[in-house]
C-alpha cells in the first residue's frame, strides 16, 4: 500500500518536472480511488510534495480528503484548503478544472452543511475564483458557491464585487456540462437573491431573467424557484408582470407556469384590482406556499409597493392634497400612516414632496433633476462609454464568427442558406 | 318541399331571438327607456324591409311606452310586404305576451299555444289564413325559382344562373331566412362576368350581413367591392356615387359596431347626400347622428372644423337632425354646458337606436372628456368651481374625472386640491427627453449584456436536460435561440 503511494509521489514529481500535465491529470484521475483508500497516510504524502511546484498532485490529495470527510473535526481540512488556495499554481491546476471546481463545491457544502462559520469561506473562494479565472468577466462554477456562502452569512459585499461584473465567457470543464449548467443556474439564482437582498431589484430581475431563459429541455427546480422570484420582483420593480423573453425554453410555459399558480394569482390581483385588501387576502390565502418557498418577505414588499405606487400616481395628478385625502385615495388606514409612507418615500427619493403639518397638507413637487449639472453630464458620459464598449464587444464577436471556417464555408457556397437560422453552429453538427 | 317551412318554423324564431346576442355588447345591462320623444310613425317610415322590422322590434323590446304601437306597426308591415311568416308569428307572440301581462286575463295563455301550433282561430288578430296562404305561396315561389335556376344551370347560361341565384336570395330574404339568402347571394359570385355584377353581389352580401350583424363579413365585402377594377375606375360617375355612399355607410356601421369610432366617423362623413337612398339599411338621419357623434367623440378641433362643420355634403345631413347640428356647433363654440344638455336630451332617443344603443354611454363619455380637455386647453390655471358649473357636476366628481384624464395623459395638468385650482403643467421637453434617452440607453445595455451572456452560454452548451445519459446525443442547441442571440 505504502509503495503505491510512493509510486504516486514519484509519478507526480517526474511528470510535473517534465511538464507533462495532461498525462499527469489522466494518471491522477485514475489514482483518486487509491488516495481515498489511504486517508490516514495522505498527510505524510503531502509532506513530500511542494504545494507550489506540485499543485496538481496536492490538489487531488486535498480533494480526496475533503470528499471522504465524515464527522471528525473539519478544522484541519478547512485550513488545508485555505493554505492550498493561497499557494497553489493557477497555471497548473487549470489542467484539471473539474477537480478544482469539485474541491470548492465540497468545501462550500462542508461549511453550509455543518453550519460552520460561513464567513471564513468567503475569502478562500474569492482567491479560488481569481486563481482559476482567465479574465475578470469569466464565470466559473465557484461563483455560485461564493454567492451561496455570502447569502448564508449575510455578507454581500464580496459577492457584489463579482456580481457587478458582466459575464462574457464561461469557464467550464469539458464533458461536465450538466454540472456546469447546474452551477450556472445556481449562480444566477443566488446572484438574484443577493441583489434582491440589497434591494437592487433591477439587477435582481436581470439575474432571474437569465436563469429562466436558459435553454432547457427538462424542468429544473432552480428555474422554477427563479421564476417565482422573477414574478415577485417584476411586481415590485415595475408594478406589472413582465413577459418572459421569447427565447425562453418551452418548459417555462409547459411545466413551470402551472407550478407557480399562486404567484400568478397574486400578480393578477395586484394588477387588476389594485386594492391592497384584495392583495392581502390572496397573501393570507396562500401564506403557506409563500412561507414554504421562503418568499414571504418579497411578497410583503409587493404589498407595500402597491401603496407606494398609489402615492406616486397622486404626485402626478395633484399639487396639493390633504393627508386624509392621500390616505383615502391610496387606501391607507389613517392620515398618520399616509404621513409615514410619504416621509419614507421622500427620504428614499421616490417622490418629491413636502408635508405641511400645520394644516395637514402635502405639497408635491416636480422632479428637481434638470439634467444640467456636471454630475449628470458625467453620468451620461459614463453610460455612453459603456455602450461604446459593448458595441466594440459585439463587433469583435461578429468578427470572430465571420472568421469561423464553418461560417466561411457556408456563406461562400451559392444557394446555401445564410439566413440567421443556418448560422454555423459547431455544436449543432 | 312543403315540409321545409315547417322545419324552418322550428329554427327561424330562434334565429330572430338570438340575433341581438350576436352583438358583442350582449353583456351590457338591459336598457329601458321610459320617456322617449320619438315620433314612431315617421321614424318607421324612413326604413323599409328588415331594417324597419328590426328597428321596430328593438324599440318594442326597450321601450315599454311604445311597445304596443311598434309591434302593431311591425305586424302590419310584415303582412303587407313580406313572406316572413315566422317573423309574423314571433311578433304576434310578443303582442299576445303584452296583452296577457297587461290584462292578466284568463284567456291570455291561449294565444301563446295558438300561435305556436299555427292554429289561432280563437284570437281575432291572428290571421291564420294569411299565414297559410303565405306559406304556400312562398313554397310555390321557391319551387319555381329553384326550377328556373336548375334550368339555367343545365343550359349553363352564366348570366341567368347569376340572376337565378339573386332572385332566390331575394326570396329567402323576404321569408326572413337570412342564412339561406346569404348563401344564395354568395353563390352568385362564381357567375359574375363584369365588375358591376361583382359590386352588386357584394352589396347583396353586405345587406344580409348587416341584418345578421356579422361585421367582419361586412368590412371584407366592402373592401372587395371597392377593389373591383371597373368600380374604382369610374368612381366619379353618378350611379357609382350611390353605390359608394352605400358602401361607406355599411363600413361605417361595421366600424361603429366594433367600437372603432374614428374610422366610423370618417366613413359616415364620406357619404354623399344626393345619393343617399337606401332605406333597407340606414336613413339619412342615422348617418347624421352616427357620423356627428362619432366625429365629436374622436376628432380634434381642426378635424372637426375641416371635416364636419365646413363639409358641404355632411352639412346637408346635419340639417336633417338640427339637434345634432346644434350639438356639434355648440361644442365647437365651446359652449359645453349647452352642448352637454342637448346631448342629455337626445340620449333617450339614441338609446332606442338598434346600432347606436350599446355605444351611447361610451360615446358620451368620450365627448365629455374631449370637452373637458378643450375647456382647459387655453388656460394656465382654471378654477375648478367654475369648471364644475360649466359641466353641471360637483367639484369632487370633476376632480375624479380630471384625475383620470391626467393619469391617461390626456390633460397635462395638476390639481391643487387645497384651493380647487387646476394648474397646467408645463412639460419640460428637455428633461423628459433626457430621461427617455437615459432609459433607452439603460435598456440597450441590459439587452446587449444579456446577448453577450447568451452567446457565451450557447458556446459552452449550457443546457438543462433530463438526467438520463443517452439523451445527451439528441439534445442539441436549438437553432432558434441561436438566431435570437444574434439579433
Amino acid at each position: 500500500m505504502a509503495s503505491a503511494l510512493e509510486h504516486y509521489v514519484n509519478n507526480v514529481r517526474t511528470m510535473t518536472s517534465a511538464g507533462n500535465f495532461r498525462e499527469l491529470v489522466d494518471y491522477l484521475n485514475d489514482s483518486m480511488e487509491l488516495l481515498q483508500r489511504n486517508l490516514n497516510l495522505l498527510d505524510n504524502v503531502m509532506e513530500t510534495l511542494d504545494l507550489q511546484h506540485h499543485s496538481l498532485g496536492v490538489m487531488y490529495i486535498v480533494a480526496a480528503k475533503i470528499s471522504e470527510i465524515q464527522n471528525e473535526d473539519p478544522e484541519p481540512v478547512l485550513s488545508l484548503v485555505k493554505r492550498f488556495v493561497t499557494i497553489c499554481n493557477g497555471e497548473q491546476v487549470r489542467n484539471a478544472p473539474q477537480t478544482y471546481f469539485d474541491l470548492f463545491h465540497a468545501y462550500t457544502n462542508l461549511l453550509v452543511k455543518r453550519k460552520l462559520n460561513t464567513t471564513q469561506g468567503i475569502p478562500v473562494l474569492t482567491v479560488a475564483i481569481e486563481k482559476i479565472q482567465l479574465m475578470e468577466s469569466q464565470l466559473t462554477p465557484i461563483h455560485a458557491d461564493l454567492c451561496q456562502l455570502c447569502l448564508s452569512s449575510k455578507v454581500f459585499k464580496p459577492a457584489l464585487y463579482f456580481l457587478d461584473v458582466d459575464v462574457t465567457t464561461i469557464a467550464a470543464a469539458e464533458d461536465h456540462q450538466d454540472s456546469t449548467t447546474k452551477y450556472f443556474l445556481l449562480y444566477y439564482y443566488y446572484g438574484g437573491m443577493v441583489y434582491a437582498a440589497v434591494k437592487n431589484y433591477d439587477r435582481a430581475l436581470y439575474f432571474f431573467e437569465v436563469a429562466i431563459s436558459t435553454p432547457a429541455t427538462a424542468m429544473s427546480h432552480i428555474m422554477l424557484e427563479s421564476y417565482k422570484k422573477y414574478i415577485l420582483i417584476s411586481l415590485i420593480l415595475r408594478g406589472k408582470q413582465i413577459t418572459i423573453p421569447k427565447y425562453s425554453p418551452q418548459v417555462i410555459g409547459r411545466f413551470i407556469k402551472p407550478l407557480s399558480q399562486h404567484y400568478h394569482e397574486l400578480s393578477n390581483v395586484y394588477i387588476n384590482s389594485g386594492s391592497p385588501e384584495a392583495v392581502r387576502a390572496v397573501i393570507t390565502k396562500y401564506q403557506e406556499t409563500f412561507v414554504r418557498d421562503n418568499n414571504l418577505g418579497l411578497v410583503k414588499q409587493v404589498l407595500s409597493t402597491l401603496y407606494k405606487k398609489k402615492i406616486q400616481r397622486l404626485t402626478k395628478t395633484f399639487l396639493t392634497l390633504s393627508l386624509s385625502d392621500v390616505a383615502s385615495r391610496a387606501s391607507l388606514s389613517s392620515p398618520a400612516e399616509a404621513e409615514k409612507y410619504i416621509l419614507n418615500m421622500i427620504k428614499s427619493g421616490e417622490i418629491f414632496a413636502a408635508i405641511n403639518q400645520k394644516d395637514g397638507m402635502v405639497v408635491f413637487h416636480d422632479d428637481p433633476e434638470k439634467y444640467n449639472t456636471p454630475h449628470m453630464y458625467l453620468n451620461i458620459q459614463e453610460d455612453m462609454n459603456k455602450i461604446i464598449e459593448l458595441n466594440k464587444k459585439i463587433t469583435q464577436m461578429e468578427e470572430e464568427i465571420m472568421l469561423t471556417p464553418m461560417f466561411v464555408k457556408k456563406s461562400t457556397i451559392p444557394e446555401s442558406v445564410v439566413d440567421d437560422k443556418g448560422y454555423p453552429s459547431e455544436a449543432c453538427e | 318541399m312543403p315540409l321545409q317551412p315547417a322545419q324552418q318554423n322550428a329554427i327561424e324564431p330562434m334565429q330572430v331571438d338570438v340575433q341581438p346576442e350576436d352583438n358583442e355588447n350582449n353583456e351590457e345591462e338591459y336598457i329601458s327607456v321610459e320617456d322617449p320623444t320619438l315620433d314612431l310613425e315617421s321614424y318607421a317610415n324612413s326604413y323599409t324591409g328588415l331594417a324597419k322590422l328590426y328597428r321596430l322590434i328593438f324599440i318594442a323590446d326597450h321601450c315599454p311606452t311604445l311597445r304596443l304601437e311598434a309591434i302593431k306597426m311591425a305586424i302590419n308591415y310584415v303582412m303587407a310586404t313580406t313572406y316572413n311568416v315566422n317573423m309574423y308569428q314571433m311578433l304576434h307572440k310578443k303582442l299576445a305576451d303584452l296583452n296577457s301581462s297587461a290584462q292578466q286575463s284568463a284567456t291570455a295563455a291561449l294565444p301563446d299555444i295558438a300561435s305556436q301550433s299555427g292554429n289561432s282561430l280563437d284570437i281575432p288578430p291572428y290571421d291564420s289564413v294569411w299565414v297559410e296562404q303565405k306559406t304556400k305561396k312562398a313554397a310555390l315561389k321557391l319551387e319555381k325559382l329553384d326550377n328556373d335556376l336548375k334550368n339555367s344551370k343545365s343550359n349553363s347560361i352564366k348570366e341567368s344562373i347569376r340572376r337565378g341565384h339573386d332572385d332566390l336570395g331575394d326570396h329567402y330574404l323576404s321569408c326572413g331566412e337570412l342564412s339561406n339568402a346569404l348563401k344564395c347571394y354568395s353563390r352568385a359570385r362564381d357567375y359574375c362576368t363584369s365588375g358591376r355584377h361583382v359590386v352588386n353581389m357584394c352589396l347583396n352580401v353586405i345587406k344580409v350581413s348587416i341584418y345578421l350583424q356579422n361585421w367582419t363579413h361586412v368590412l371584407s365585402y366592402v373592401s372587395k367591392a371597392e377593389c373591383t377594377p371597373e368600380f374604382s375606375e369610374t368612381q366619379n360617375r353618378d350611379q357609382n356615387q350611390a353605390t359608394l355612399t352605400r358602401l361607406k355607410c355599411a363600413a361605417g356601421l361595421a366600424e361603429l359596431a366594433t367600437k372603432k369610432y374614428k374610422l366610423a366617423a370618417k366613413h359616415f362623413l364620406q357619404a354623399n347626400f344626393d345619393h343617399c337612398d337606401f332605406p333597407d339599411m340606414i336613413s339619412c338621419n342615422n348617418i347624421a347622428i352616427y357620423g356627428g357623434l362619432c366625429a365629436l367623440a374622436t376628432f380634434d378641433r381642426q378635424e372637426l372644423q375641416k371635416n364636419v362643420i365646413s363639409s358641404a355634403s355632411f352639412k346637408l345631413f346635419l340639417e336633417l337632425e338640427p339637434q345634432v347640428r346644434d350639438i356639434v356647433f355648440k361644442f365647437y363654440e365651446s359652449k359645453y354646458a349647452q352642448c352637454l344638455k342637448l346631448l342629455d336630451e337626445m340620449r333617450d332617443n339614441l338609446l332606442l337606436d338598434i346600432y347606436l344603443a350599446p355605444h351611447v354611454n361610451k360615446l358620451y363619455t368620450k365627448i365629455r372628456n374631449r370637452a373637458l380637455i378643450q375647456y382647459f386647453s387655453p388656460y394656465l390655471s382654471a378654477d375648478m368651481r367654475k369648471m364644475s358649473e360649466a359641466f353641471n357636476c360637483s367639484v369632487a366628481a370633476l376632480e375624479n374625472e380630471i384625475m383620470q384624464l391626467i393619469l391617461d395623459g390626456q390633460i397635462q395638468a395638476r390639481i391643487d386640491s387645497h384651493n380647487k385650482i387646476l394648474y397646467a403643467k408645463n412639460a419640460d421637453q428637455r428633461s423628459s427627453t433626457f430621461e427617455k434617452a437615459i432609459n433607452v440607453g439603460k435598456e440597450f445595455q441590459r439587452r446587449t449584456r444579456m446577448l453577450v451572456l447568451r452567446t457565451a452560454m450557447l458556446k459552452k452548451q449550457i443546457h438543462v436536460r433530463a438526467q438520463t445519459r443517452e439523451r445527451q446525443e439528441e439534445v442539441l442547441m436549438p437553432s432558434g435561440s441561436r438566431s435570437d442571440a444574434r439579433n
